[in-house]
């Protein structure tokens, strides 16, 4: 097990080096000149050779990218251009809003996801399962945006439950905060609900086929116990995957429906960093936001012995 | 008698060919019968298609001419969709939208399926290149799809190639990986072994016996990409990302009626319809696809 482990953790080097490499080359091959920005337009050539010099922008690829690892690795992601601000300190600043309204999306969506595929198989092919499949379908075909601005529309404009646009952090009471998020929860869920849905169903198809369900309905357990106890255990590791997988829908979603609920978190950040061309912060949050899903498929992976007791390393 | 005999004898062998004919006519109708998916989808992207080819015709005017005399009306009768803030016919717009969405989609399944398939090709088959190329893939798709296109837009100037491009880099990885896949369990099959004690090279063992079998998965993979494609291109342009604001893309639309939604919902809602139905009708398309071509799978999925 321990061995496994450390094997494990040892793999996602590589893919971190070439995700480190990927953001640094962005920086490298963007266009303007660092040296000439910071140099103002007062600057004659040989100024912007010194400062040029003085960054270490005139030293070889590699070179700079090792120096510029070294640094991340220290917690250094650079300054915005814009701003002038440290990255990692924007970061910071950004983090609540949008680590709130994932974790949210997350239990929102496995809280109904997991039951409707369950339910699903167990009826397959009846209209329930029909309406979740094609509920599944529709989520995967309408667009983020177009979800968030349809509910914002109704919930918020037409019928004024909840409020149209905002965040309000957490420090300023749970309901407040609750409030703010169920539109944008429900939006950025419909596509993880679709993902999770259809491999629950496409799993538990399989278990509810298996001996040792028909053994416990002939003993006469309990349907639900049958489907959420015995079933659904047994069907815990492709699911849980796909959760894991469907994170990067995730962040690529929270991107969109921050913008469409004015919610000033790391998306935010991102497209108004695109906006400016700032490159520094869109080379900060794509690495961190690469770091954080390739941790939690990680941890995934190590839990699998925990989800399934057969699974030994 | 012989006037009426002679029509007959040289009907007969005539309604020959039109009976294979419509037979085959009548295979393909009862397979849209069996897999409606396919029917509807196929319909539907078909009909969008037609929309966007024919747009100068569809009673449109120029998307792009702006008028501030008639800003922001609502749908009427003049204005179909009504206007956009620059004056612009929402309606002349989305129509010419739809160009915009398939060009897109169509354009990065036929790349990312292609390109794909020959990493995934090489990687199956050429075993020190395996390890490397599955790290890069690995590397790659651990940043988010969306974030990938995203860094990939910031880099250059927006323009529906530089979309395509992105898009395209981002799709590639999963397609490399399924085919990737695919070689090596028919790798072990007993007819491609037969193939290499037959002394087959390895070109002929790819191109005969390898390629052929991953067509099934890679046509359904490829309706999902195209699918992906068109939601991508509409959140880079919603965004700022994507294409010129000014070339009239249902990501840009909506983008254009963001400021104005609470009070003209309309310019966010026509284009919203219109990129939904599409991409439902690509992903009815590739699930009517994958059901017929994997009976196996149709039953669980």
């Amino acid at each position: 097990m321990l061995s496994f482990v450390v094997r494990r953790i040892i793999t996602t080097i590589p893919v971190m080096a070439f995700v480190a490499l990927f953001v640094f080359s962005l920086l490298y091959i963007a266009p303007g000149d660092p040296a000439a920005i910071i140099a103002g337009d007062q600057a004659s050539p040989a100024d912007v050779e010194r400062i040029r010099a003085s960054l270490g922008l005139d030293r070889p690829y590699l070179v700079r990218f090792a120096e510029w690892s070294f640094r991340v690795i220290q917690g250094d992601l650079g300054t915005s251009i814009f701003t002038n601000l440290p990255v990692t300190q924007l970061i910071a600043q950004r983090i609540e809003p949008t680590l709130s309204l994932m974790v949210l999306t997350l239990i929102f969506a496995v809280v109904v996801a997991v039951p409707m595929g369950v339910v699903a198989a167990w009826k397959a092919g009846s209209w329930v399962d029909k309406a979740a499949m094609g509920f599944a379908v529709l989520g995967f075909s309408v667009p983020v945006f177009v979800v968030g601005y349809l509910l914002a529309y109704l919930f918020a404009l037409k019928l004024d439950w909840l409020p149209v646009q905002g965040y309000t952090p957490i420090a300023q009471g749970f309901w407040p905060w609750l409030r703010n998020l169920i539109l944008p929860a429900v939006t950025l869920g419909l596509v993880y609900i679709a993902l999770i849905a259809r491999i629950t169903r496409a799993t538990m198809l399989e278990v509810l086929q298996q001996d040792y369900v028909r053994t416990a309905q002939a003993k006469g357990v309990a349907q639900k116990d049958v489907l959420f106890l015995h079933s659904l255990k047994n069907a815990a590791v492709p699911i849980v995957t796909i959760i894991g997988i469907g994170i990067a829908l995730l962040i690529g979603g929270a991107v969109v429906t921050e913008s469409v609920f004015a919610i000033p978190g790391l998306g935010r950040l991102t497209v108004d960093a695109i906006l400016r061309r700032d490159y520094p912060v869109i080379q900060g949050v794509v690495l961190m936001f690469s770091l954080v899903y390739v941790l939690v498929n990680l941890l995934i992976d190590l839990t699998y012995t925990l989800v399934d007791p057969r699974i030994r390393y | 008698m012989t006037a009426q005999s002679t029509p007959a004898t040289v009907a007969a062998p005539a309604t020959e060919p039109v009976k294979a004919e419509l037979s085959r006519a009548a295979r393909f109708r009862r397979y849209l019968r069996r897999h409606p998916s396919v029917a509807v989808g196929g319909g539907l992207l078909i009909l969008m298609a037609l929309i966007g080819i024919f747009a100068p015709l569809l009673w449109t005017t120029d998307p792009t001419a702006i008028s501030p005399s008639r800003r922001t009306r609502v749908p009427s009768e003049l204005y179909w969709f009504g206007t956009d803030m620059l004056g612009r016919d929402v309606y002349s717009r989305v129509i010419y939208g739809a160009r915009v969405s398939l060009l897109v989609g169509f354009s990065v399944a036929v790349l990312a399926s292609v390109i794909g398939l020959a990493i995934g090709l090489f990687a199956g088959f050429i075993r020190w290149a395996d390890g490397i190329i599955m790290r890069i893939i690995d590397g790659m798709m651990s940043i988010p799809p969306i974030l990938l296109a995203i860094a990939l837009m910031a880099l250059t100037r927006g323009s529906i190639q530089n979309v395509i491009i992105a898009i395209t880099v981002a799709e590639i990885p999963r397609v490399a990986r399924l085919v990737r896949g695919v070689v090596l369990s028919l790798r072990e099959q007993p007819y491609v072994e037969a193939a290499v004690a037959n002394g087959a090279r390895v070109p002929r063992i790819i191109f005969r016996h390898i390629l052929p079998n991953t067509f099934a998965p890679m046509s359904v993979q490829a309706t999902y990409i195209c699918a992906s494609a068109m939601i991508v291109e509409a959140i880079l342009s919603f965004i700022g990302a994507g294409v010129p604001p000014a070339t009239p893309s249902w990501g840009n639309i909506m983008a254009e009626g963001r400021a104005l939604w609470q009070v003209r919902p309309h310019i966010i809602l026509f284009p919203a319809v219109f990129l939904s139905i599409t991409v439902l009708a690509v992903n009815l398309l590739g699930d009517g696809l994958r059901d017929s071509l994997d009976p196996r799978l149709a039953k669980t999925l």
